[in-house]
């Protein structure tokens, strides 16, 4: 296993005008300081030494061939990046066509609405089918921007939390 | 898949008004090989190590909060007991390990590290004695640092010694945090049958067996089950209120669950545990004491108190159980006085006496937390009572804890306030009788015979 760590104390008794180190080798804030002052080259295959992605360990490298392999309850997996939609607020002309739009402005696809209408407010639910590949923040975000207190609410969750939730 | 509206409206009703959240997902840092015979070389490591691997938890953290619309409150790390790593450098003093993992702390953003810790159930090793004798300092320098120290455990029994020598650093901390009412105790517990992959501070920290990184979850929800239990109604037989809140569990874990699969892949780390525990929070509506009060006691500290906490910390398990396979930590219910807005109801209210919080702390899942008594109680007296908390968690084969914090210049009966999560205690009494003599003796409490369970 190579060194884990190049600290200053090391760069000072190196005294040398340049150090090698493994990759992955983590060099301590302070070990760059003191060979930026010395003018020593701290050098990693080949280049100059760049912070290494984290080592996180044995099990982390398992980690991606486990992870999948947990039983989640879904049937199906194409619907990994669907949203759930609610909205909340006064009934009036033109709610759901605005907020239909902008689902589709974002290439959201509509699985499923259900909306009532109780007492001049509107509560409506709608199941929305993202595009493969497309941010669900930026999804999120943008139908989230439609809310406006005196207006209505929208407010946009992933399904997969219902499905963790609600399904065994 | 399709879900009904009244499932859908459950779940936003929870995050919404019922202040469902992730109480926090604590990173586990394994700084084993950190070690270095020069203290400032090692202090070096501890850093760029835990900047290192901690650089990317709170970003994370909130991608995941951001993509499933569950809020994250704390972002933590948890590391090494530092006396394991400090012993290679034969310092006397290890708080230099302190102020570089606060400096951390501070650098990737998180709000406590937790790791400033020792196991000393059976005896000390030299570095277990300086990091325990470093610990007023240490925490009075430091912000985000947290400590913990393990007393004992049913396997070697209480180590009387060590209980004496943490009150005598329980009254000190409080005195150097005397200006902000000793508020560095909350910082502090002590254990017997401390767990290794404990998310939730002050007890947080990364024991022996644990990966070298590993991503732990807290999940909270008093609220959840509060509502529930509200909308349940006082007819229902308590078969019926064990169901309830083992259902409420269930849903809350699936989320914690869920968290935690996603933070671990996304940090690329492996995925430890969820810790299912009710956390209370100062805000109204999210107590353990509320739950409490609904399953049917007047007011928390009544008589049928302990009852109704057994059967609500054994229900949580039970719902927790199911939804996760990982569950670990200290799952249960949390009856932190000061952290509980019903709690600090009851004690105004003379219901709750510092005798009956720790038969409570008999079937909760962890202990006397965040107790408030007058400034000038001895130390003798401290360590009386972490010595019984110690015996209920040492005999019971549980885990208890201990965060008390004698705050400097008050008297029982009088209110201090420390803002935030920490919330408001009043000073409780813990009478006038002492242990003076038990607390002179020196040596251990010997371990508890397995059979003959009475």
């Amino acid at each position: 296993m190579a060194r884990r760590f190049l600290t200053a104390e090391d760069v000072r008794r190196a005294n040398a005008p340049e150090i090698v180190v493994e990759e992955g080798t983590v060099v301590t804030p302070q070990a760059l300081e003191v060979a930026a002052a010395a003018g020593i080259a701290i050098r990693a295959g080949g280049g100059a030494w760049k912070e290494p992605p984290p080592d996180r360990g044995p099990d982390a490298e398992a980690m991606p061939q486990r992870l999948p392999q947990l039983p989640e309850p879904r049937d199906n997996p194409a619907l990994e990046s669907a949203a759930i939609v609610t909205a909340v607020g006064k009934n009036r002309p033109g709610v759901l066509a605005r907020i239909t739009a902008e689902i589709a402005a974002q290439k959201g696809n509509v699985n499923d609405v259900s909306q009532k209408v109780v007492e001049g407010y509107f509560h409506m639910i709608l199941t929305v089918e993202l595009e493969p590949g497309a941010s669900f923040e930026t999804f999120k975000t943008a139908l989230e921007c439609l809310s406006s207190p005196e207006d209505f609410a929208v407010r946009v969750m992933n399904e997969r939390l219902f499905r963790f939730m609600h399904r065994v | 898949m399709s879900f009904s509206d009244r499932e859908i409206l459950e779940t936003v009703r929870m995050v919404e008004l019922e202040t469902l959240d992730i109480r926090t997902t604590t990173l586990g840092i394994s700084l084993f090989d950190c070690a270095d015979p020069d203290l400032e070389s090692a202090c070096e490591k501890v850093y760029a190590k835990v900047v290192h691997h901690g650089k990317d938890l709170v970003r994370v953290a909130e991608s995941i909060a951001g993509d499933y619309g569950v809020p994250i409150v704390n972002k933590r790390i948890a590391v090494t007991p530092i006396a394991w790593i400090g012993a290679a450098s034969g310092a006397e003093d290890l708080s230099p390990f302190a102020r570089a993992l606060d400096a951390a702390a501070r650098e990737v953003g998180i709000d406590f590290i937790g790791g400033y810790s020792a196991y000393v159930e059976k005896g000390f090793s030299r570095a277990d004695r300086a990091l325990i004798d470093s610990i007023p300092q240490a925490l009075a320098a430091t912000e985000h640092v947290c400590s913990s120290i393990v007393l004992a455990s049913s396997r070697a029994g209480i180590n009387m010694d060590a209980v004496a020598r943490f009150s005598a650093v329980v009254k000190d901390t409080a005195a150097r945090t005397a200006d902000r009412g000793g508020i560095g105790c909350a910082k502090l517990v002590c254990f017997a049958n401390a767990v290794a992959d404990n998310p939730f501070v002050a007890g947080a920290h990364v024991g022996v067996g644990e990966p070298e990184t590993v991503l732990n979850v807290g999940v909270s929800g008093p609220g959840v089950v509060r509502s529930a239990l509200a909308r349940l109604g006082p007819e229902a037989d308590l078969l019926a209120v064990a169901e309830t809140i083992k259902r409420m569990a269930f849903k809350i874990s699936r989320v914690g669950e869920l968290v935690g699969r996603e933070a671990a892949r996304r940090l690329g780390t492996a995925f430890g545990i969820v810790d299912v525990s009710l956390a209370p929070t100062p805000a109204e509506g999210d107590s353990v004491a509320d739950i409490l009060e609904l399953i049917g006691v007047d007011k928390t500290g009544a008589p049928g108190t302990t009852a109704a906490l057994a059967l609500l910390t054994d229900a949580v398990k039970k719902g927790g159980a199911m939804a996760s396979s990982s569950v670990g930590g200290l799952s249960g219910a949390f009856i932190p006085v000061s952290e509980d807005a019903g709690m600090i109801r009851a004690v105004e209210a003379g219901a709750l006496s510092l005798a009956k919080l720790e038969a409570m702390t008999a079937v909760c899942s962890v202990g006397l937390d965040m107790v408030a008594v007058p400034g000038d109680t001895p130390a003798s007296t401290i360590a009386g009572i972490i010595a019984d908390e110690m015996a209920i968690g040492v005999v019971n084969h549980k885990t208890t804890a201990v965060r008390i914090i004698p705050v400097p210049g008050k008297s029982a009966g009088e209110t201090v306030e420390w803002g935030g999560l920490l919330g408001t205690a009043i000073v409780q009494d813990p009478g006038r009788y002492g242990c003076e003599i038990l607390h002179r003796r020196s040596g251990r409490i010997p371990a508890p015979l397995q059979s003959y369970r009475n």
